[in-house]
This record gives C-alpha cells, structure tokens and sequence, in this order.
C-alpha cells in the first residue's frame, strides 16, 4: 500500500512542512524546516491530473479520450486546477 | 447510473453530441408530426391539429436554437473558461431526448378524450363526453410521464449548461432561470407565428 504523505496537521490543519531529510544510503540526517513543494499540496487526483496532462502534451482533446470523459468536463478539471493552485500560490506569499 | 442519466455530457459533448442532439430533435420532431405532439414553447407538451412536417422542424429546432443562443451569449459573459459554441450547442441538442419520448404520447387519445372531458365537466365548454376508467387511468398516466420527462429535460438542460460554459453556484442558478424565461416568451410567440402561418 502507498502511502499518503500528509500535507496538513492532523490535530489542528494548518499546514505542515519538512523538519528532516535522511539518506538511506549513508543515514545522514539533515534537520530543518523547509516548505512543502506546491504540487505535494494538490490531492493525488490532482498530480495525477497534472501527469496525464503532461504526458498527453497539454492537449485536453487527447486526455478527454484517454480518461473517456468530455472535453469540456476535462477542461473544467484544468481550470479548477489552476485555480486551486493560483489560491495555494497566494496562501503561500 | 443516476449521474448519467441527469448528467451524460460529462462523457459526451462537443461534435457528437451536437450530431446525435440534432438526430433526437429531427425524430422528435417527425413523431410529433405522425401523433399530433408539439412543443409550442421550452417544455410545453400539447396535442396539435394536423400540421404539415415543417411546422414541428421549425419549432423543435427553434426551441433549440434560441435557448442554446442565450445560454453561450452568457457562457461568454460569465465564464471563467474558454466555452466552445458545439459544447452549448451540442449538450443542449442531446438534453432534448426526454422530449423524444414524450412525443409518442399524441398517439394515445385518452389525453384527447381527458381533456375534452374535463372541459365539459368543470367549464361546460365543448361537448359531453363520457371517459372510460381506462381511459381516466391512461391520461392520468401520461399526465404524470409528461410531468417526469419535463423535470428531466430541465435536468439536463441545466447540468448541459454547467458542463459546457463551466458556470457554478449561484451565478449558473440565475443565469439559467433568466435564459429560461426569455427563452419561454421567445419560444412562445414563434410558436404562435408558426402555428399562425401553417394552420
């Protein structure tokens, strides 16, 4: 099972960030805080979205073909994309 | 299943919709011809005299057009998004099947029958007619399957119009219900027109 990364505080949601990175390789551990990157913050079905999208070369026509929906339902899910990352983008300056 | 039923043009819309839209109205429109249904606004559902074929062409596809029209001219008011005309177009030709079926109901006489009775009994209008309890329960049937089909083509319209121009909320709430009653009027008075100019 993979699993989630979380992105938000369980207990009281604000937003979470990086505290330490570890190699497995040679079990440095670095410590710190770093922010989380802004697609890590978009739901699974998002990235998901964003990788198909990438891969179909930015066409929706092929995407709608391939997910066997609408072209305007895809485009919808586009636009509500950028919007939802147009918002986390001004949450985050 | 629910969901396709109320709201198919999240897998179908664009060209093939607009193709298969058009083939209902056209079909829709022929029924109506051979049982004597018409559509003489949005949603009306009425048994007609004989008219010639064109008649119903006219005013199935001019219930079509003119609400489709008023529903792109705000899609491009009020849409966040790139809408396509095929897209408005298109789903709202495919929101049209309800109507398919209903045209059949001309064939039955029992509405015919129905009607003229309940004229006579509560108007004393027209003539006397006596209603078989077949015939009670048949018009009262289709009664209730043109009120179903009529709550299912404005389903359709609305989530067709949702889909296409990527309108929510409130704002696809209002401009819907203002398109739907320009639409009633203009509808309206072109079925008068055409009724007029083909009786």
């Amino acid at each position: 099972m993979d699993k989630k990364l979380p992105v938000t505080c369980p207990s009281c949601e604000a937003e979470l960030k990086v505290h330490s990175l570890s190699c497995d390789s040679c079990q440095t551990t670095i410590n710190g805080s770093f922010e989380l990157p802004l697609l890590i913050k978009l739901e699974q079905k998002e990235q998901d979205f964003i990788i198909a999208f990438v891969k179909s070369s930015g066409s929706l026509k092929i995407m709608a073909q391939e997910l066997k929906l609408s072209y305007p339902t895809v485009r919808n899910m586009l636009d509500d994309l950028i919007n939802k990352i147009v918002e986390l983008q001004k949450i985050n300056k | 299943m629910n969901k396709a039923i109320f709201n198919p043009f999240k897998y179908v819309a664009g060209v093939k919709s607009l193709v298969i839209g058009i083939l209902i109205i056209l079909v829709t429109a022929y029924i109506g011809y051979t049982s004597n249904t018409h559509f003489p606004d949005l949603i009306s559902i009425k048994t007609c005299p004989d008219l010639p074929v064109w008649y119903f062409v006219i005013q199935s596809l001019s219930n079509w057009i003119v609400f489709s029209s008023l529903l792109y001219s705000c899609a491009i008011v009020g849409s966040p998004s790139s809408v396509r005309l095929v897209d408005i177009f298109g789903t709202q030709a495919l929101a049209r099947f309800p109507y398919l079926i209903a045209s059949f109901i001309g064939f039955s006489d029992s509405i015919n029958k129905f009607g003229k009775y309940m004229l006579w009994t509560l108007l004393q209008k027209g003539e006397s007619i006596s209603l078989s309890t077949g015939n009670f329960v048949i018009a009262i049937s289709l009664i209730i399957l043109t009120f179903l089909l009529t709550i299912w083509l404005v389903a359709l319209m609305y989530n067709a119009f949702k889909v296409s121009a990527n309108i929510k909320g409130t704002k696809a709430v209002v401009f819907f219900i203002i398109v739907f009653i320009v639409s009633m009027v203009i509808t309206g008075y072109i079925s008068k027109y055409l009724f007029a100019k083909f009786s």
